[in-house]
Formats: C-alpha cells, structure tokens, sequence
C-alpha cells in the first residue's frame, strides 16, 4: 500500500527533541523530495499490493491512487474534464466556495463587530497568504483556481472520449495545494515561509500550509439520502453478539508474560531506594524494571495533536510518586499470579513528602512541589508553572465586564463544584505486545488514538516510530478514558527487553486509580441580567484539578468556555481558567471534556438570572441563544492550546429541541407547581440548553484510503477509530452514499498504523464531521475514477453517466454496468489499474451540535433521595447519518450523565487514598435505576459537514447535573452546588435553607 | 484437579487448578464471549448459563461446576443462525461496544426461559446486573421485549 | 484469590460433608453459593466442602409456615410461588433486594445468613419473622432461633464441622403485615440502612411487632424498647413516630465513608415509622 506507508512518512512535524528524541525531525524538504517507498515496510504488509503498482507511487503525491501503468499526462487532463461534470452535486457544492467568493470573506462579513481585535491579526495572516498564493500561482501561470476535478468549477472542456484507451483514473495535482479555506491555489514553497513567519508570531505554532486537497467546504444537501440518514445495521453487531474474540484480550500467544505495574501507596514520595532481588526470585517472574532501567524521556499519556497541548511531566518510570496507583516498578511474569507476586515482594524505600489535595491550596506559596523535575516542559510556548503547581493558565474577554455588571438590573453569583468521575468502560485498559516476523513491534490496545499511541511510544521510549505498529482491535468502550498512552510503553519495553509477547490489563481497582478521570473543577460564576432579559456580563473563573500529571490540563478548562459560552449572547465575557497540580489521580479526556463541568455551572446560573428578573427559565434561555446566521467572539478566542476557529452558526435546531422538549415534560403544567404539594416527597421539573463542538478545526486531521474489489465491492481503510460508537457503520454509510452502493458492500478496516491511513483518533467528537469528510473525498475520487472507466466502456461521455445501488447507467438507462462489470474491466481487461483513492480531511469549522434537556424529580424531603422520574433530550446533530446509533449516543451519554449527577464519586480518605475503587461502591447506574426516557432528534442540515452531519457523541452526557439541579431547585426551592446529589448532601442542603431561612 | 463438563452442547473435561474461577477457565477453555470486566460480581460481562441460571462466572469456582451444563453467547447462536435475541439486539441498536453484549444476551436469555412474555419492569429486573456504559440500556430493553415478541409468533 | 486451596470437596450426604469440615489436620470450609469465597484471599483455607450436592435447594411448606433449604438460590425465595402471605412478602422483598439477578441466582439463603454482612438483606428479615435455623453435625441436629445465631456471628456460634442446613419461618396471618425498606444510592447498593417490620393488629391493637434493622449497625438488631411502645396500643401517628424515634436511639451506628453516622441517625426514624406505615397498609390491604 504505497500511498499509506507515505502518507505515514509525513509524520507530524516536530522540534527536534535531543537525543531521547523517537520521531525522527521533520525533514523540511520532506513533502518535496520524492519519499522513495520502504521495501522494507511493504513486504510485512499482509495484502501486499502487486509490485509494480507498489513500485509506482507517484512522487510528490502521497495521496494519490497508485497511477495504472502508461498513464500519460495529457490523457490525465482529459480524464479531469470529462470526469467533473458528471458528479453533478460536488459541483454544485464546489460552486458555493468558488475562490472568487472566498469563504473567510464571507464569514468574517457576517462576523459582529464585537469580535475581539486580536482576531484581525489571523485574518490579516490569511489575506497575505491568499494574497500570496495568488501572486504565486499566476507566476507559475496557472488559473487561480481548484485543480481537483470535484471542486473545480471552471465549466469542463466537453470532451468526447472515444477511444477506451486513454482511461485513466483522475489524478489530482494536489500536492499544490493547501488546506488554507481561504487560499484557492496555493504555491507551497513561497506561502510556506510567509505563512510561517505570520502564524509563528499570532500563535507560535508552526503549521504549513497542507497538501491535502482543497476541501469541499459545504456539502450540498441531496434531494434524499439511499444510505445516511437511515438506521444502518452495525456492521460489527453480529460479531458483537455472538461473541467473536475481537477484543484486545482475546489473543492468546505462545510464551504471553504478564504485567502488573506496582502502584505506589503514598500520594507523593521520593524512592529513595528500590530493592526487587526478592521480586526476581518469584517462581515465574521474568523480569523487573524501575526507574533506573528506562529511558527517562518527559511526555505526555495526552493522546492529543503534535505537538501536545499538555505538558510533557509523565515518564516511563520516575523515582519520584505523586498519586496513590502511580506507577513504581513494572513486573513481567508467566503467569497474572506470578506478577502479582513479584510485586508484593518488591522492597522499595520511600521518602514520603507532604501532598496536597486541595486545588485551592496548590499555588499557595509554600504548598508542596509536585513537579520539581528540572526536566518536565511544555512543549508549545504556552504558559506552563509547575513550580507552583500551576499546570495551565488561559483567560479571554469581551468587552469590558466591569460595565456590563453595571449595566446589570441584577447580579448573582455563586461557586458550583464538578467532581472526580471515572469513565467505567466495561472493558478496562489493555494492550497485548508481541515482535511480528519481521521483528516489528506489535501493539494490540484498546485505545481511541492509536496513532498517537505509536508516537507516544516511540517517543517515550526512544524508539523509532516505524518500528512500532498500533492495531486497535474492538475496544470495549473508552469515553476518552482510552485517548491517552497508559499502557503501551509498559508492553513495549517489556516485549523488546524479553523479546516475548506481553499482556497487561488493569484491574478495576487500578482503572479507577491509575488510569483517567475527569477534571474536578471549582467553578466560580458572576452573570449579571438586565429586567428585559439581555445578558450584560458573565464572569466565570475555574480552578481545575488536574491531579498528579496535566493531561489534557490546558484544552479540558479552555473547552469550559469554548464549548459553553457561545450558546449565548453576552455582551461582556470574562473568561478566566488555571488548572493547578494536586496529588490526586490523575485527570485527563472525559466526554464532555470540560463543557460538562461548565454546563453544570452556566446552566444553574441561567435559571437562577431568569428567576432572579422573574422570567420562565425557558423563554429566558428562548430570547438569548445562539441561531443560524450568528456568531460568538467565543470561538476565534478559545482554541486548543492556540486561538480558535472563529465561526458563523450555520445549522440549529435548539428552538425546536427546546418547544418539543417543553411538550414532553409537560413543563406549562408542571414547572413550579410540585414545590406546594402536601407530603414530604416534592416534584419538579428543570431544564437545561448545550452545545458542543464537531472535531477541532484546523489541527485533527483524518483520512481513509478506499479501493474497489472485482464484486463490486470496497476495501475501506480508515484511521478513524471506532470505540464502540458505531462509526465504522457511520463511514461505511457516507462512503456507500457517495458510491452509491449499500454499506455492506463496503469491507471497514479501521484503526491500524500500517495498514490503514492517519487519523488523528476518535474524540473532541470528530469521527462523522471529520472523517466522515475523509470518506467523502476518497469516495468521490474512486466513483470518479469508476465513472471513468464505465465511460469508456460504454462508450458514453461521462456526463451522461447515473449510478444507482451498484449500477451505472448510460443516457436513458439503455446501457447498464454493473460495479463488478467495471472493476473486473479495470483490473484484467485494458489499461488496467486499482480503482482507489486516498481521501483526507481538515475541518475549518467546529460546529456545534445543540441540544435540550429536561428533567421530572421527586426529592424525598425526610432522606434527601433524589429520584429521576422522567428524562427528556432533544438532539440537533445536523443530519444523523445513522438515526438510530445517534439516539443510542444521546441515551447512553445522558444516562452517564445522570449517575454522574446522583451517585457517581471518587471518596478518598486524608491520605489521598481512594476508598471505592470499585463497582461495589462506585456507583453507575443498572436497568434497575432506569427512568423514563424519552430522546428525540431535531434534524438540520450543517451545509460544513459530510452530508449535513455535525456531532453527537459527548454533548449529552453534560445535561443531566444542570437538568437535574434545576429540577431539585423547582421542587424545593433549594441550589445544590456540590454534586453528585446523594440523599446525605440533598438533605444537609435542604436543612441549610432552613435555617438560613429562620 | 480434572472437570467434567458441558460446554455449549459439547462435553468437555478440562484440568484446572482448585481456586481456578469458571471465568478463566472458560476463557482458557476458547469462550472468549465470557469478558472481564470487574472480577468482583458487578457488572455482568462475565455472566454465563449454569444449568440454566445465569451467574457472574467471576465469582463461581469451576469446581462447583462438576457436571454441570454451560451455556456461553458462543452456544446461543452464530451468525449464520443467530438467536432472535441476538438478532434484536442488532436490529435495536442495542450493541455498541459490544463488551457487555454476550452477559447480557445471556442474562436476557434467562429471563424469555422462564418467562416468554416479560414486561418492561421484568426486563429491567432481569437485566439490573449487566453493567453497560454506552448504551443507557433503552435500546436493550427494546430489544429483549421485541425478542419476546417474536418468540411468541 | 484462595491462594493455598488444595482441594474441592463434593460430598454427597451431609454426614459426608461435617465430616469433612471437621477434618483436624486441614482448614476445610462450607461451600455454597461461593460469592464470598470466590473474592476471598484467605490463605488459611486448604479446602473446600461443596453443598451443592446435599439436596438443600428447597421450599417447603410446613405445619408452621415454610421450611428453605440452605442452598436454595435467594432468586428461587423471591420468585417463589409457594410462599405467601405476610411471611412471603417479607421474605420475598428482601431476598428481591439482594444483589443483582446474575448474582442472586449464586447467593444461598444459607450463606447470605451464616456469612452475615451489614448490608445482608435477608437476616434482618429472618429475625423480625422470628425465623429458625436448623443446624447439623453429622446426624445430630439442632434448632436455634436466628436471633440466636446472630448474638454473636453465626461462625463463632456454629461449631467447625456443623452446618446450617433449613431455615424454618413461621407463617404468619391476615392480621399480620409486613415490610422490606432497603435505603441505598442505588438498586444494586449495598444497603444504607434495613429496616424489617412484622406487626400484627387485632381489633384495633397492636397485638405483636418485631422492629429489625440493619446496614446501619455492624449486625442485624432488633429493637425490644421501641416494639414494647406499640404492643397493645392502637397505632396513631404520634405512636408510631414516638417508638420510630426510640427504635432509632441508643445504637452504635456505623460511620463510613457511604455515609456518616449522623445522616444516619436523622433517617433512620423516618424510615422506620414509614416501614411500620407500609406494613400496617399492608394488613389493611
Ligand atoms: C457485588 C456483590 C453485591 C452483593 N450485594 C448484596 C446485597 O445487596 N445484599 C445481600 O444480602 N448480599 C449481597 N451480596 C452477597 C453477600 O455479600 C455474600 O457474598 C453472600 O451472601 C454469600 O452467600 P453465598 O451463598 O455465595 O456464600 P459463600 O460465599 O459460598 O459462603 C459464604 C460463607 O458462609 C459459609 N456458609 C455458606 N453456607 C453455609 C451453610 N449452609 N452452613 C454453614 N456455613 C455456610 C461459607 O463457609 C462461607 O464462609 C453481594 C455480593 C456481591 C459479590
């Protein structure tokens, strides 16, 4: 597979590390030298592509389909033109964004005024690239237009193919270009430096322009969808339900050790001295690594974007323990015993320091350092204290706050609190590592990243990446838990070290403790009303707690405002999040990723300005959220570790979520009725409005190589990772769509550093809107290039072409082929070449999917239990390519979100201990705790994603603690801020009232 | 300490250690289905049929299982012929990650046994030990009273 | 893990298994449902004694109300359809709030009752229906109210190589009612705080009652103080919140990190006053 092993090539670009470094720098002429394909790496690929197509990548376009043999330039151009016309929507679509109209024009027109200044300072950058691009595109003589032929919207020279033998799949140019929205061609080599030296000075970060194609950047809705939108079988569910061994564990290998990492019993402790001679005598122990037998390279388990956003404070092993679980020492046994064992029997000599626990007490001068390592950084130029325990820092405004208040008929403020919760998939963390026949080294791990899971583990252990092969098989649930590195470089040291396959699974209890929870965070909110409804001022501070190491430390607080505060106008914002050290276990990714925490405290805010200016909380929240046509300065100003993407609302279907959601609660009849009810149990309905994001813009990227089989039927690769969600089925039904096929004809093979392409992995809930776009492109080429050769069969201009369910017709249906007719043709009979295409995808906007949530309540008033009656969500996603995995995303993540808000928590006792690491008393919900759902999605259409699509995995999970809270305040008239809402605090609360009250 | 058996129609006779607990051993045995996922008889992943009861097999010791019938997800169905239970729960949308799909058929089994008519509340009895994070249980309901509805045809 | 167990023993008779549980030279231990055993780490243990050999999976009626086999699964007590009545409600609710189904099918009545924890659902239920055990050694037998088997633990009350074998309940009329309140975070919570209630009322008295709780005490008590307040009174509100509150008084109540002492001693009377409410409905019904 010529193009994916190249496409790897072009690894992320990163500074150059030191010696420890595993990725190999970024060679700066790497995109144009010609990458001369590895032997080495294709003879280990499995479906090894012949070896003369294998030897004919074209230089300087990795992305290209292999070219068929005798292809001649002159023969491509034609191919072009006859090609475009007959893909009829993506030429509509390509008209939308022609360069002549350039779409940053158009949004920053629409753009209100009140966005800030810095945010010129990029638009300037992008006018001079355009600008230069331009210049440079016109010296080299060329149109100042897009060369691939399904964004081109030049009309086609009409070209008659007569003759069969000029068929030729449609190459693209596309290494010209870049991913710049805004730049119609580019000249990589002069924009390259310009843009260099504008983006370094705004965000100091060093991004080239991309040579992926210019990207459709709206898709045309169709007349009607054959395959999206409809509720698609999971292709994976029959291996699913009877029991197919195709999760990570499932793997037996011969001579398979075992690893148990000990954990370290105190909070924070120098090892002063570790003894393991007593470990390495266990019958079956293999061997036992500390600190001082690996290589000590600062990273972070952070499965995030290169170069990180979080900082580089994690190693291998460090002689230095900052949470209860951390790792101490690594065991490799025969047997799970064995290990278990030899970790008993390690003798290790702390000297255990003071800790601290409370975030607010972190940065106080004189509080323990928890990163006093000289060698811990921050690998963007971003703020990064660790010697005050001070993890993260990011702060924005609008306008000027102080006025806003003033202007303010009421003020209220109050500090809510979010608490550690821990994602519990069903399957915990594991990976199994063996050296393959060609002695590469083979990660099988449940992950959501695999291929940052390849560089992070090339990285830590000072290896080099081609060595390493990730293959995520099927994962047992990850909820983000599984977006970070936790296990790999473990199995890796030990398979290189012993050279035998290795297997290490955590434990529950270790799940719980030493793998990833989400960020507790002190949510300290100001928000000031005029009588009228307008919102003049929201001040929101965060103090979040990252525990022991900063993954995800900078981008889950900033998601606080960036994935919250846009959903309404405010005049004055000030935004201001740290995110601080403490010696707890250790925070990371969690669906929801921030918003869920701030939901809960803008949400509760909201219903109390509404009932502070005695307005229904719906018709306040009605009058000001965010609608089509409208923007918020929110978006250009919070980013991920750099500015954001600013963004005009192009899709919302929230006014309708909110109207149909009212019905089903029955909130006219209910809202502030069940507080005077006799008896000690109380009703009462609360509700609640959210937003998230659809990937991030202009740094994931995704993409999936498609080729066509003689049946008719598809190989797709796809870098994106299905963790349980369903998006191999989502793909498939945009590739089948595309097509024009069913998405059973389409063979998924996902997730697999040498076999598939990159994707970035699955979160920020990017999969549909951004791979999906991937999809799409590659699916366009290859039914462009099917075009073709049907064309030249029948002897019919491509224009004339139809394909319906895996049949190309001529004018007036008379002639017909079948898919298979085609391949067979292009595979065994003239000019023969794969039918294949590699498609990727950056996104330029992130834009958000909006919901409305709803909740009945009884409060038992004489024990404080809460208990949900009814739960009501409505979804607008955009367009659900798969209707009915979508619901079973909005109810899985809700009912999430509800035991988060009632029983979900981390106890601990004064030592930093965890005191329920477990099912038994950690506490998710069963059938049995079930309430009455009712879910609903609100179609829209998002004209930026892949056939209308936006996102729709994580924004539900932040309803329920606002809904719920909300709903207990209109029971019983009493604000909790500290959840989960377990009878014990629900009662102390209420007793609080009332004696506040006496 | 050898053990006799009935794995999923086949009788087997496995040599296993006296602390061995059912769950390793059916694993060990090929029945990759039975998953892991507390070890601590709380979330249901590792639930099989023991002559007709479904139990956490983390916490059964295989010796308590001298002569006794099992049943895994591997013997309730394949996908050339699937139970309908198995093929609810695809067309529901009741499998996502798929972990916790084979404790819970199996548990869903039990209950349309005994009980081929079962209510929404009977169901979410029936099923209040299979822990499932993605789904929030809705699809899954659906999907046993459809099972049960097609049984009766 | 039991990491020094040797041998699974499968007896046939019960003579067989005391015999083997009185083993001198080797720690043998009754096997029955094996939810405990299977997540214990007692390297004492060399042996185990299997029941489930021993016909002890049964529901009788007997001439005085019911007689449950030791090995009988707490799933097969709450979907009986043999017992009814006040007895059968009681004995049912509790036995429905054990665990999860997958893990009621494992757990026996017998070992849900010798090996009792402060969340044990069924001993707070066996005690306020002033249940019996049967215990055997070898042929030898005897018979020893629950109440009695649970002064101390059961396993310091029984000897090595005895067993218990039935649990007889009484059954009780339709003048009696009773009620299971299980307070915890979730369903499948290990219990907060149990409260079992059986009260009989005879033209307008309180003729008997048994106040019984759990999870909020290291063991199952009952409550004499707060049950002599009622006996032979009418049950007024007053009434019945006076003795809920005594019942609720003078207990060593536990403080954990489920919840603390004093959330417990401020719930407690409320759910006892609601638990003989629910059981005096009950007999109305
Ligand atoms: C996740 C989980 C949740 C649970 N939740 C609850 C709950 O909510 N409510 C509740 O009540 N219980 C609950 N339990 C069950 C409880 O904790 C015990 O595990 C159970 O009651 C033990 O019963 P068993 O039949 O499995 O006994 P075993 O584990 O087989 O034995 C337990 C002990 O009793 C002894 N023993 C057993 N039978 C006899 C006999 N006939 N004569 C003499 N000695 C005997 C054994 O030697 C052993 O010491 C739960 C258990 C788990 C794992």
């Amino acid at each position: 597979m010529p193009t994916t092993e190249k496409s790897r090539k072009k690894a992320p670009a990163r500074p150059a590390q030191g010696g420890t470094s595993a990725t190999p720098a970024r060679p700066a002429s790497l995109r144009k030298t010609s990458a001369t394909h590895s032997p080495k790496a294709s003879a280990q690929a499995p479906a090894k592509p012949p070896a003369r197509s294998a030897g004919r990548a074209p230089a300087n376009a990795p992305h290209q389909p292999p070219a068929p043999s005798g292809a001649k330039a002159p023969v491509k151009s034609k191919v072009q033109a006859a090609v475009k016309p007959a893909d009829k929507a993506p030429a509509k679509a390509a008209t939308r964004q022609t360069p002549a109209q350039p779409r940053g024009k158009k949004v920053s027109g629409k753009t209100p005024s009140q966005v800030p200044d810095k945010a010129t300072v990029k638009t300037a950058a992008q006018a001079t690239t355009k600008a230069v691009a331009k210049k440079a595109a016109s010296a080299k003589g060329e149109a100042p237009k897009a060369t691939t032929p399904f964004v081109a919207k030049t009309p086609a020279k009409p070209v008659r193919k007569k003759t069969p033998a000029k068929v030729t799949p449609a190459p693209q140019t596309r290494a010209q270009q870049t991913s710049q929205p805004s730049t119609p061609t580019a000249a990589p080599k002069v924009v390259e430096k310009v843009v260099e030296k504008i983006v370094e000075k705004v965000v100091e970060k060093v991004r080239e322009p991309s040579p992926i194609p210019q990207y459709p950047l709206t898709y045309e809705r169709p007349d009607h969808f054959h395959v999206v939108n409809h509720s698609r079988y999971k292709l994976d569910g029959m291996s699913l339900v009877t029991g197919a061994p195709k999760f990570t564990a499932d793997i037996d290998l011969p001579g398979m050790l075992h690893i148990k990492v000990l954990g370290s019993p105190h909070a924070h402790a120098r090892i002063l001295d570790i003894d393991t001679s007593e470990a390495l005598k266990v019958p079956g122990v293999v061997a036992v690594y500390t600190w001082k037998d690996v290589p000590r390279v600062a990273h972070t388990t952070a499965g995030q974007g290169y170069p990180e956003p979080s900082p580089y404070d994690t190693f291998l092993l460090d002689s230095k323990v900052r949470f209860v679980g951390d790792r101490v020492a690594i065991v490799a046994a025969e047997t799970p015993e064995a290990a278990a064992e030899g970790c008993r029997k390690i003798r290790v000599n702390y000297h255990v320091l003071e800790p601290v626990f409370d975030p607010t007490q972190a940065r106080r001068p004189g509080a323990p350092i928890i990163h006093d390592e000289p060698d811990c950084k921050a690998p963007l130029p971003i703020f990064y204290d660790p010697k005050h325990n001070h993890c993260a820092h990011v702060e924005t405004k609008v306008g000027d706050v102080a006025m806003g208040f003033q202007e303010a008929d009421v003020v209220r403020e109050r500090t809510y609190y979010s608490h550690y919760a821990q994602h519990c998939p069903i399957e915990p963390h594991v990976c199994v590592s063996y050296l393959d026949e060609n002695d590469r080294l083979v990660l099988r791990s449940s992950t959501q990243v695999p291929f940052h899971a390849r560089r992070i583990t090339a990285q830590t252990l000072g290896i080099p990446l081609r060595k390493i092969r990730v293959i995520k098989p099927r994962i047992g649930g990850g909820f983000g838990a599984k977006q970070e590195v936790l296990l790999e470089d473990v199995c890796a040291l030990v398979t290189l070290r012993t050279r035998r396959p290795a297997k290490w699974e955590l434990t529950r209890a270790e799940e719980f403790m030493a793998a990833r929870t989400r960020h507790p965070m002190i949510i300290t909110i100001k928000a000031g009303a005029k009588k009228d409804g307008t919102i003049t001022a929201l001040s929101m501070k965060i103090v979040s707690n990252t525990g022991a190491y900063g993954s995800h430390a900078l981008t889950v607080v900033s998601n606080c405002g960036s994935k919250v505060l846009p959903l309404y106008k405010i005049k004055t914002i000030e935004f201001v999040g740290d995110t601080v050290y403490t010696n707890l276990p250790v925070a990371g990714a969690y669906r929801g990723y921030g918003a869920t925490q701030a939901a809960f405290a803008v949400e509760s805010m909201m219903d109390e300005l509404a009932e502070a200016i005695g307005m229904d909380a719906v018709a306040f929240r009605q009058m000001n959220h965010i609608r089509e046509g409208e923007t918020s300065p929110i978006f250009k100003a919070l980013g991920e570790g750099r500015e954001g993407v600013s963004m005009v609302i192009k899709s919302c279907g929230l006014a309708e979520c909110i109207t149909r959601g009212m019905k089903e609660i029955g909130w006219a009849e209910k809202r502030g009725r069940g507080r005077h009810a006799p008896g000690p149990r109380k009703r009462g309905v609360g509700m609640c409005c959210l937003m998230q994001g659809s990937s991030i813009p202009e740094i994931d990227m995704g993409s999936v190589f498609i080729k066509m089989n003689e049946d008719g039927s598809f190989n797709m690769l796809l870098g994106a990772t299905d963790l349980g969600t369903g998006s191999d089925t989502i793909l498939a039904q945009i590739a089948a769509e595309t097509l024009g096929c069913q998405h059973d004809d389409i063979i998924v093979y996902s997730s697999d550093t040498d076999f598939t392409p990159f994707d970035v992995g699955a979160y920020a809930s990017s999969t549909t809107y951004l791979s999906g776009g991937a999809v799409i492109n590659a699916a366009r080429q290859v039914r462009a290039q099917i075009l073709a050769v049907a064309a030249s069969m029948l002897n019919e201009p491509v224009d004339d072409l139809t394909i319906e369910n895996r049949v190309v017709y001529g004018k007036g249906r008379k002639n017909k082929l079948t898919f298979a007719q085609i391949c067979t043709f292009a595979m065994y009979e003239y000019h023969q070449f794969q039918i294949a295409a590699v498609g990727s995808h950056v996104t330029h906007a992130s834009p958000p999917p909006f919901s409305a949530h709803f909740a009945e309540v009884e409060v038992d008033t004489e024990t404080g239990q809460v208990k949900v009656l009814k739960y009501v969500a409505g979804v607008d996603c955009g367009t659900a390519i798969n209707p009915q995995l979508a619901d079973g995303q909005t109810q899985g993540g809700l009912l999430n979100g509800i035991s988060f808000a009632l029983t979900e928590e981390y106890i601990f006792d004064d030592k930093g201990r965890m005191l329920n690491p477990n099912f038994k008393h950690y506490k998710i919900f069963s059938t049995a705790d079930l309430p009455e759902i009712v879910t609903f999605l609100v179609p829209t259409y998002e004209p930026t994603g892949p056939y209308g699509a936006k996102s729709v995995s994580e924004i539900c999970i932040n309803g329920p603690m606002p809904a719920i809270a909300n709903a207990i305040y209109d029971a019983i008239g009493v604000r909790l801020t500290q959840p989960p809402f377990t009878p014990e605090k629900v009662l102390a609360a209420i007793k609080e009232a009332r004696t506040a009250k006496k | 300490m050898k053990l006799h058996l009935t794995i999923n129609g086949k009788a087997r006779t496995l040599e296993i250690a006296p602390n061995a607990l059912l769950l390793d051993v059916l694993r060990a045995a090929g029945c990759k289905s039975v998953k892991k996922g507390c070890g601590e008889g709380s979330c249901g992943a590792c639930a099989v049929l023991i002559n007709g009861r479904p139990r956490n097999s983390c916490l059964v010791f295989a010796a308590q299982c001298e002569g006794a019938d099992i049943l895994t997800v591997e013997g309730m169905g394949t996908p050339e012929h699937p139970h309908p239970l198995q093929e609810a729960f695809i067309k529901h949308g009741a499998t996502q990650c798929g972990y916790c799909n084979p404790g819970s058929l199996i548990a869903a089994k039990a209950l349309l046994d005994r009980n081929p008519s079962p209510t929404v509340e009977d169901v979410k009895e029936a099923l209040d030990g299979n822990l499932c994070r993605c789904t929030g249980y809705v699809k899954r309901i659906e999907a046993v009273l459809d099972a049960a509805s097609l049984g009766k045809k | 893990m039991l990491k020094n167990l040797t041998h699974v023993h499968r007896p046939s008779t019960i003579e067989e298994a005391c015999a083997l549980l009185a083993a001198p030279d080797c720690k043998n231990i009754a096997l029955a449902g094996g939810t405990y055993l299977a997540e214990s780490s007692d390297t004492t243990i060399q042996g185990l004694v299997d029941l489930s050999g021993l016909d002890l999976n049964f529901i009788r009626e007997t001439s005085e109300g019911y007689a449950i086999g030791a090995m009988t699964p707490v799933q097969d007590i709450f979907k009986s359809k043999l017992l009814k009545g006040a007895t059968g409600h009681l004995l049912k609710a509790a036995a429905g709030r054990i665990g999860s189904t997958l893990l009621r099918h494992s757990i026996t009545a017998g070992g849900n009752l010798v090996s009792v924890f402060p969340w044990s659902d069924l001993p707070p239920a066996l005690l306020a229906l002033d249940a019996e055990v049967q215990i055997r050694k070898g042929i030898p037998k005897r018979t020893v109210p629950v109440a009695t088997l649970l002064e101390k633990t059961p396993r310091e009350f029984l000897d090595k190589s005895e067993l218990v074998t039935e649990i007889h309940v009484p059954a009780y009329g339709a003048t009696t009612g009773t009620s299971f309140t299980k307070f915890a975070k979730t369903a499948n919570d290990y219990s907060l705080i149990t409260v079992a209630i059986r009260i009989t009322v005879l033209q307008g008295l309180i003729r008997d009652v048994r106040i019984a709780l759990s999870g909020c005490t290291k063991k199952p008590v009952r409550r004499p103080e707060a049950e002599a307040l009622l006996k032979g009174q009418t049950p007024t509100p007053e009434r019945l919140a006076n003795a809920a509150a005594r019942a609720a008084q003078n207990l060593d109540l536990t403080n954990d990190f489920r919840a603390s002492k004093e959330y417990r001693s401020e719930i407690l009377p409320v759910l006892i006053r609601r638990g003989i409410e629910d059981a005096l409905r009950q007999i109305a019904a």
